[in-house]
């Protein structure tokens, strides 16, 4: 179980309008909030994570459904639907999750460095930061399906 | 006039060239390198005009990249892309020779207006 922050640094709100900026310029996709929640996606996802050392330490973890992640590297390398390897999907999610990152930390106490993103996926995995408090948490849709953003304070 | 892109992420590499292209500046040749380390080679062979780098890559990241290029004399112009864009990092990028630092997400505008001045020279 895990403890959640209840005034933390960056604002559920300034995590979206970070994701909707990444998603709209270079995927060309709309994000809208949704009710955030910790179950799992249905099927297969992709979980892409960096973390902060320094003034302010913690880790940043982007989820989504393989569908949502394969959508979005099909965009980012405009390619045609099923041609892309793991490899790139993963490339793309983890540079998703490198520009949430590279932007959540400007928000945050300096200074800090910012990690090489790590990617994970596959089914019925999880992703844990040991010792860590959640800050703060937003799901959004769009048409590619969900995305989770977490932020986590270590 | 050839352009060096520098960045680990295959997708933000194509992402830069596809942006470049629809700024206006199509008329260039594109190279690429994953980290500072592959950049510094491609600089040594390949004598670019410009280089546009990321700044978090692993080996040799992207400060260093342009600190060592200094150290070794080479006064290519440099900018950064990158997704850290704090005032420390534009000063220290500034301070190490770096004409301007572009943040991700960026539109092919602020490609337009980091670049004009910069390649029309």
């Amino acid at each position: 179980m895990s403890l959640t922050e209840t005034t933390p640094l960056v604002t559920a709100d300034e995590i979206t309008g970070i994701a909707q900026d990444v998603w709209g310029s270079f995927l060309a996709m709309d994000l809208e909030p949704a009710e955030p929640h910790d179950e799992p996606f249905a099927g297969e996802s992709v979980t892409g994570c960096v973390h902060l050392a320094g003034a302010w330490g913690g880790s940043v973890i982007v989820e989504a459904p393989t569908t949502h992640a394969t959508a979005a590297a099909e965009a980012m390398f405009a390619a045609e639907a099923g041609s892309l390897s793991w490899d790139e999907v993963s490339d793309a999610l983890g540079e998703l999750t490198n520009m949430v990152g590279g932007n959540i930390k400007g928000l945050l106490p300096a200074p800090s460095t910012l990690s090489i993103p790590s990617v994970a996926g596959g089914e019925s995995y999880t992703l844990r930061v040991p010792g860590a408090v959640l800050a703060s948490r937003v799901l959004l849709t769009g048409p590619a399906g969900p995305v989770r953003i977490s932020l986590w304070r270590s | 006039m050839k352009i060096l892109i520098v960045d680990d992420s295959k997708a933000m590499r194509m992402i830069v060239t596809r942006t470049l292209r629809q700024a206006g500046f199509a008329d260039h040749d594109y190279l690429e390198a994953a980290d500072g380390a592959e950049g510094l080679a491609v600089v040594q062979t390949e004598r670019p005009d410009l280089v546009l780098s990321d700044w978090n890559m692993p080996d040799v990241n992207g400060i260093e990249f342009l600190q060592k290029l200094r150290a070794s004399g080479n006064e290519v112009r440099f900018g950064f892309v990158t997704s850290e864009s704090t005032d420390a990092m534009r000063a220290l990028a500034a301070e190490s020779g770096a004409l301007f630092l572009i943040a991700k997400p960026f539109t092919s505008d602020t490609f337009a207006e980091a670049l004009s001045g910069v390649l029309a020279a």
